[in-house]
C-alpha cells in the first residue's frame, strides 16, 4: 500500500494560505486565553483536592448542595471517572478563621462522648491543629487513641511518660469527609485519591515547568545548530513554539466545551507539552535532512523548488510516523483512563499541529530566510 | 551466516538479560497470588468462626498472617525487592512533602518570649508565607527596626546578632536531620515496603510511603515526636538464661498449658548445667540438625567470644524473632521487666548479609530523653576519635549521677522509639549531667547519635506541605486500564503496519514486541519505578518505535524504484535513513532528559520509559529488524515492502 506517492505539490508557494491558517488558529486561541484565563489543575494552583468513590452512582449536584453550607465557600465538585466517582476541590489551604470555632465544638463533642465530663482545655488553636490540655498522661494516651479511632488525627505533643497534651489535626479534607459522610449515609464511600499542594510548592512547580519548557526549546536549538545549519534549528523552534502556543490556545478554548473532557494544565500535561517538543521536531528533521541531502546533490536547483520537492518525497513518510503515533495516542485517549485524559489529548492535538508546522511552517521559514538576506543555504 | 553471528549474539543476550531482570517480578507476581488466595481463605475461615468480628479485627489477624507467612520464606522479600517496582500511582501509597516549621521552632527555642516577640514572629510568619525569604531573617529585621537585639531572645549577651542568626540557622538545619532520622526510624519500624525518605533543599524531607492503605496511620508516622529512653543492658548470665526458656519453648521442650512453665523451665535448666555449652555449640552438629534443636539460637546468633549475651540477627530473620517475641507461649518465659530490643541500623556484615545487634534490656527507662539538653558531635583532640557530648538538665543531672554511680561497669542503650542506637558502658559517676559518648566508628556516626539524643527533647516541628494520597482501588484501575492500552496500542499499530507494509510490516511489528520487553527489562534492571504516565510513555513508544522502521522502509521503497537490486537497496536504504533516525531520536532524548531532572515522580517515571524506550527501539529497528532482512536477503527470501 502506498500513499501520497509521486506527488508534485508547490507547497511552498501556498505558504501564505499556512501562515494564515497558522495565525487565526493561534489568534482564536490565545483571545480566549486572555478572555477567559488558562485552567491550572491543584499541582499549579495549590489547594485541596479528593476523590471519592462512592458505592451506588450519585448526582454531583446533590453533593454539591450537601457541601455549599459547610463553611468551605465555593467547593468545586465534578465527576471523576464513572458515575460513582465525584472529584471536590477548593483551593483552601487552611480551614477559613470562622469554621475554627465549629470545628473546636465538633472535636469537643467527640472528647465528651468518650469520656463524659473530661475537663479537656483548648490551649492552643491554629487553622491546622487544636492542642488540648487534659488531666493526666495517662488519660491523655487513650484519648489520643480513642479519637483517632474516631477518624480524627490525633497526636502526643510530645512522647514522654509525662505528657499531658494532645494536638488534634484539622485538614479540609478531614472537615469534608466529615460533613459528607453524615450526609450520605445511605451510599458509603470511600477516598481514593487526595492530593494538597501548598501554594509555595504550586509556584516553584510552575516555575520549573517554564524553565523546563525553555530548556528544552534550547536543547533542541543548540544541537540542531550543530547537526544542521542554525537558520534550520531556528527554522525547526520556531515552528516548535508554534505547536505549543497553539495547542496551549486550544485548551483555553476548548476547555469545558467536550464533556468528559477536563482539560486542567497540570504536570502531566506540561510532560506532554515537552514531549511534544521533543517529539514534532522528528518530523522536521526528516523533511530537513532530505534538504540537506539534496542541497548537496543539485548545487544549483532552486531553494524553493529544492524544498518543495524535499517535502514532496518526504510526505509520505512524515504522514505515517506521525500516523502511527496518533493511533497509539488514540487509544490511550480513549482507554486509558481517566488520569491521562488531557495528557493523551495534549499529544495527540500537539502532534498533528506538530507534523502540520513541519511541513508547512519550518520549511517555510528558512525559505523566507534566504530569501529576504539573499544568502546562499549550503552544506 | 557469518557476518550476522555476531549481531545475533547481540541479540540474544539483550533478550535473556531483559527475561533475566524480568524473572523477579514473574515469581513476585506468583507469590503474591498465592498469599492473596491464603488469605482470601483465611478471611472466609475467620469469619465462618466469629460472624460478628469487625472488618478492622479481620484485616489486623489477615495482616499477621501475612507477615508470618512473609517471615518464614525469605524468598518473598528478595523476589520482591528484585522486581519491577510500580509507583506510588499504580499500587497506591503516599507522597508527602513535610517542611521544618522555621516559625514554631524559633517559638520553641526562644528564652522568654514576650508579647513583642510573639507579634514580630507572628509577622515575619504571615510574610514569609507569602515570599521566599527566611524567618530568621524577617524575625531579625524587625526586631532591629525596633531596636531589640537578638540575644534578647536567643544565644548570650556577648554574641552579636550576626553570629545568633547563623546559629538559628543551623538549628533549622539540624531539625530537619533530627525530624528524617525520626521518621525514618519509625517508618523502619512500621514496616512499610521500599520507603523512600530524602532531603530536599535545606529545609524540606519527601517520604514516600507506598502501599500505605491508612493515611491517617501514614500520617502518625511522620509525626516529630519521638520518646528517646535510657534502658539499663541486662547482664549476660540473665540474658542467656531468658534465650535458653526461649529456645526451648520454640523447639517444644516444654509444654506451656499449665501454670508449671516456669518450674519446668527452671527444673530443665538445672537438670543439665554442663551439657549447656555443648547444645548451644553448632560445630558439634549438622546446621539443620541445630536449627531444629534450637531454632531460637540458630537465628539470634551468639557471639562466643564476646563479653556481652548480644545476639546477632540477620537482617531477614528480624521479622521472624519479633513474630516469634511475641507469641503468647514466648511472652510466657520472659520475664516482666525485660524486652529483647534491635539496633537501629545493622552492625555487623558479614558475607554480604547484614546482620542487627539484639540486646536484652529493661522494660522500665532509667530516664528519658527530656532531659538531654544539647548533644554534639565532635573529634576528642586528645584521642583523635568521635565522640559526643550530652548535657543534661539540673534535674536531669542528678538522676543521671545516681543512676551511673550505681551501675558503673554496666551497659547503659540509647533507644529512641524501641530500638537502640548505641549502648555505651558505664565508666564512672557521672556528676553535673556533663557526658562523654565514645566508641564510634567515625564521626557520622556520632553526629547520628547526636541527632537522636537531642531528637527526645529539642521538637522537629514539621509541615505537610504537599501530599498526594492514591487508593489502592485507583491504582488497581490505573494498571488495568494501562495494561489494556498497551496491549491495544501495540495491536493497532502492529495491524496497521502489517497492512502497509506487509512482510516488513510483520518483522517491525515483531520486533515491538521485543522493544517492549527490552524497556519492560531496563526498567526492572535500574530499580526503576514504573508509573501511569510511564505506562502512557510505553505507549507513547510504541507508536514512536515504528517510525524509524517507516523512514527505512520508505528509503528501501525509493531505492527500489531507481532499479537497484533488492541487497543494495537494503543497505542503502538503511545507511541513508540513519542520519534522520539519530537526530529526531535525540532531539527527543534531550526533552526526556530535562523532563526528568525537573520532573517528580510519576513524571519522572514517564519521562525514563520515554528515555529507554526510545534507546530500545532504535535497537529493535536498527540491529534486530536489521538482521532479519539480511537474513532474508541472504537466503534469497522475497521482502515485500507492500
Amino acid at each position: 500500500m502506498r500513499i501520497f506517492e509521486n506527488i508534485h505539490i508547490d507547497w511552498l508557494g501556498k505558504r501564505r494560505i499556512f501562515y494564515a491558517v497558522s495565525l487565526s488558529l493561534f489568534l482564536i486561541g490565545w483571545i480566549t486565553v486572555f478572555v477567559r484565563g488558562l485552567h491550572f489543575g491543584i499541582d499549579f494552583k495549590g489547594g485541596t483536592e479528593i476523590v471519592l468513590e462512592f458505592q451506588k452512582p450519585v448526582n454531583v449536584s446533590t453533593i454539591r448542595s450537601y457541601v455549599s453550607n459547610i463553611g468551605l465557600g465555593n467547593v468545586e465538585l465534578k465527576t471523576f471517572g464513572g458515575e460513582t466517582g465525584v472529584l471536590a476541590r477548593t483551593e483552601l489551604q487552611q480551614l477559613p478563621h470562622n469554621l475554627i470555632p465549629r470545628v473546636v465544638d465538633h472535636i469537643n463533642a467527640a472528647i465528651q462522648k468518650i469520656y463524659p465530663g473530661l475537663d479537656a482545655k483548648v490551649i492552643d488553636t491554629t487553622a491546622s491543629s487544636v492542642t488540648y490540655q487534659l488531666p493526666n498522661p495517662d488519660t491523655t494516651n487513650l484519648l489520643v487513641s480513642k479519637l483517632y479511632v474516631a477518624g480524627f488525627q490525633t497526636g502526643k505533643v510530645s512522647e514522654e511518660p509525662t505528657n499531658t497534651q494532645m494536638v488534634v489535626r484539622v485538614a479540609i479534607a478531614d472537615w469534608l469527609k466529615e460533613n459528607l459522610s453524615k450526609k450520605v449515609s445511605d451510599n458509603p464511600f470511600k477516598i481514593i485519591k487526595e492530593d494538597h499542594v501548598g501554594p509555595k510548592v504550586g509556584n516553584e512547580l510552575k516555575t520549573n515547568a517554564i524553565i523546563a519548557i525553555f530548556l528544552s526549546l534550547l536543547g533542541i536549538l543548540i544541537y540542531l545548530a550543530f547537526r544542521f545549519k542554525f537558520i534550520f534549528a531556528l527554522g525547526a523552534v520556531v515552528a516548535l513554539f508554534h505547536d505549543v502556543l497553539i495547542t496551549i490556545g486550544l485548551y483555553a478554548a476548548l476547555y469545558g466545551v467536550i464533556p468528559g473532557l477536563n482539560l486542567e494544565i497540570d504536570l502531566t500535561v506540561v510532560a506532554a507539552f515537552l514531549t511534544l517538543i521533543g517529539y514534532s521536531v522528528n518530523d522536521t528533521v526528516i523533511v530537513f535532512d532530505r534538504v540537506r541531502e539534496n542541497l548537496k546533490i543539485h548545487k544549483t536547483m532552486d531553494l524553493e523548488e529544492l524544498i518543495n520537492q524535499s517535502v514532496n518525497r518526504t510526505m509520505s513518510r512524515t504522514i505515517l510516523t506521525a500516523g502511527t503515533v496518533l493511533l497509539a495516542v488514540l487509544v490511550l485517549l480513549i482507554f486509558g483512563g481517566e488520569v491521562l485524559r488531557a495528557f493523551s489529548f495534549t499529544l495527540f492535538f500537539g502532534t498533528i499541529t506538530g507534523t502540520y508546522s513541519s511541513i508547512f511552517i519550518a520549511s517555510a521559514l528558512v525559505l523566507e530566510y534566504a530569501n529576504r538576506f539573499q544568502k546562499k543555504v549550503q552544506f | 551466516m557469518k557476518e550476522l553471528r555476531f549481531r545475533i549474539i547481540l541479540i540474544v543476550a539483550a533478550v535473556v538479560l531483559s527475561i533475566y531482570l524480568l524473572y523477579p517480578t514473574y515469581l513476585n507476581y506468583q507469590n503474591n497470588k498465592k498469599i492473596d488466595e491464603i488469605l482470601a481463605q483465611k478471611r472466609i475461615q475467620i469469619e465462618k468462626a466469629d460472624p460478628n468480628i469487625s472488618n478492622d479485627a479481620v484485616d489486623t489477624r489477615l495482616k499477621a498472617i501475612e507477615d508470618s507467612i512473609k517471615a518464614t520464606d525469605p524468598s518473598i522479600n528478595k523476589d520482591k525487592l528484585k522486581s519491577l517496582k510500580l509507583g506510588l500511582d499504580l499500587q497506591g501509597g503516599m507522597r508527602v512533602v513535610l517542611e521544618v516549621n522555621t516559625g514554631k521552632l524559633l517559638e520553641k527555642l526562644a528564652k522568654n518570649p514576650d508579647d513583642t516577640f510573639k507579634q514580630v514572629l507572628a509577622e515575619a510568619e504571615k510574610e514569609a508565607s507569602t515570599s521566599d525569604a527566611s524567618i530568621v531573617d524577617l524575625v531579625a529585621q524587625k526586631l532591629e527596626a525596633r531596636g531589640i537585639r537578638l540575644s534578647r531572645y536567643y544565644g548570650n549577651i556577648r554574641e552579636d546578632d550576626s553570629q545568633i542568626i547563623s546559629d538559628l540557622n543551623k538549628s533549622a538545619n539540624d531539625a530537619v536531620s533530627r525530624a528524617m532520622e525520626i521518621i525514618r526510624n519509625r517508618v523502619d519500624q512500621y514496616g512499610v515496603s521500599e520507603p523512600t525518605i530524602q532531603r530536599e533543599g535545606s529545609r524540606r524531607i519527601i517520604v514516600e510511603l507506598p502501599g500505605i492503605a491508612r493515611e491517617e496511620e501514614a500520617k502518625q508516622l511522620l509525626q516529630g515526636t519521638a520518646l528517646l529512653e535510657f534502658k539499663l543492658v541486662k547482664d549476660p548470665q540473665f540474658t542467656i538464661s531468658v534465650m535458653k526458656k526461649i529456645d526451648d519453648v520454640l523447639a517444644g521442650n516444654v509444654s506451656v498449658d499449665s501454670a508449671s512453665t516456669d518450674s519446668a523451665s527452671v527444673a530443665k535448666n538445672s537438670e543439665k548445667p554442663s551439657a549447656k555449652q555443648d547444645t548451644t555449640n553448632p560445630q558439634n552438629m549438622s546446621a539443620a540438625e541445630f536449627a531444629k534443636k534450637h531454632p531460637f539460637f540458630s537465628v539470634a546468633i551468639l557471639d562466643q567470644r564476646s563479653q556481652t549475651a548480644d545476639a546477632f540477627v540477620k537482617a531477614e530473620d528480624r521479622d521472624k524473632i519479633k513474630l516469634w517475641l511475641n507469641r503468647p507461649d514466648v511472652q510466657n518465659v520472659i520475664p516482666d521487666n525485660c524486652q529483647f530490643v534491635f539496633s537501629a541500623k545493622p552492625e555487623v556484615v558479614q558475607n554480604g548479609e547484614n546482620y542487627y545487634r539484639m540486646y536484652c534490656v529493661d522494660k522500665t527507662p532509667e530516664l528519658t530523653g527530656g532531659v538531654v539538653t544539647n548533644a554534639t558531635a565532635s573529634i576528642d583532640p586528645e584521642t583523635n576519635a568521635p565522640v559526643v557530648n550530652m548535657e543534661m538538665n539540673s534535674e536531669g543531672a542528678a538522676d543521671w549521677a545516681r543512676i551511673t554511680g550505681a551501675n558503673v561497669g554496666k551497659r547503659i542503650a540509647i533507644v529512641l522509639d524501641g530500638v537502640v542506637y548505641s549502648a555505651p558502658v558505664v565508666q564512672g559517676k557521672i556528676p553535673g549531667g556533663r557526658s562523654q559518648i565514645n566508641g564510634m566508628a567515625n564521626l557520622e556516626e556520632a553526629q547520628l547519635l547526636a541527632i537522636v539524643l537531642k531528637a527526645g527533647a529539642l521538637p522537629a516541628p514539621v509541615d505537610i506541605i504537599e501530599e498526594r494520597t492514591v487508593g489502592p482501588s485507583l491504582g488497581q484501575d490505573s494498571i488495568n486500564d494501562g495494561f489494556n492500552s498497551t496491549l491495544l496500542g501495540f495491536l493497532v499499530v502492529s495491524f496497521f503496519m502489517i497492512i502497509y507494509y506487509q512482510r516488513a510490516g510483520t518483522i517491525a511489528a515483531a520486533s515491538l514486541i521485543f522493544t517492549i520487553l527490552f524497556i519492560l527489562g531496563a526498567l526492572a534492571g535500574f530499580n526503576a519505578t514504573l508509573t501511569l504516565p510511564g505506562i502512557a510513555g510505553i505507549i507513547l513508544t510504541i507508536g514512536m518505535a515504528v517510525d524509524a522502521n517507516v523512514l527505512i522502509y520508505e528509503r528501501i521503497r525509493e531505492e527500489m524504484e531507481t532499479g537497484k537490486t533488492l541487497k543494495a537497496s537494503v543497505d542503502s536504504g538503511f545507511s541513508k535513513a540513519y542520519s534522520a533516525i539519530i537526530d529526531s531520536n535525540i532531539t527527543t532524548f534531550i526533552t526526556g532528559l530535562i523532563l526528568y531532572q525537573f520532573g517528580t515522580g510519576p513524571v519522572q517515571g514517564f519521562a525514563l520509559t520515554l528515555m529507554i524506550g526510545l534507546v530500545a527501539s532504535l535497537f529493535s529497528a536498527l540491529v534486530i529488524a536489521r538482521v532479519v532482512f539480511d537474513y532474508m536477503v541472504q537466503k534469497g527470501i522475497k521482502i515485500s515492502l507492500g
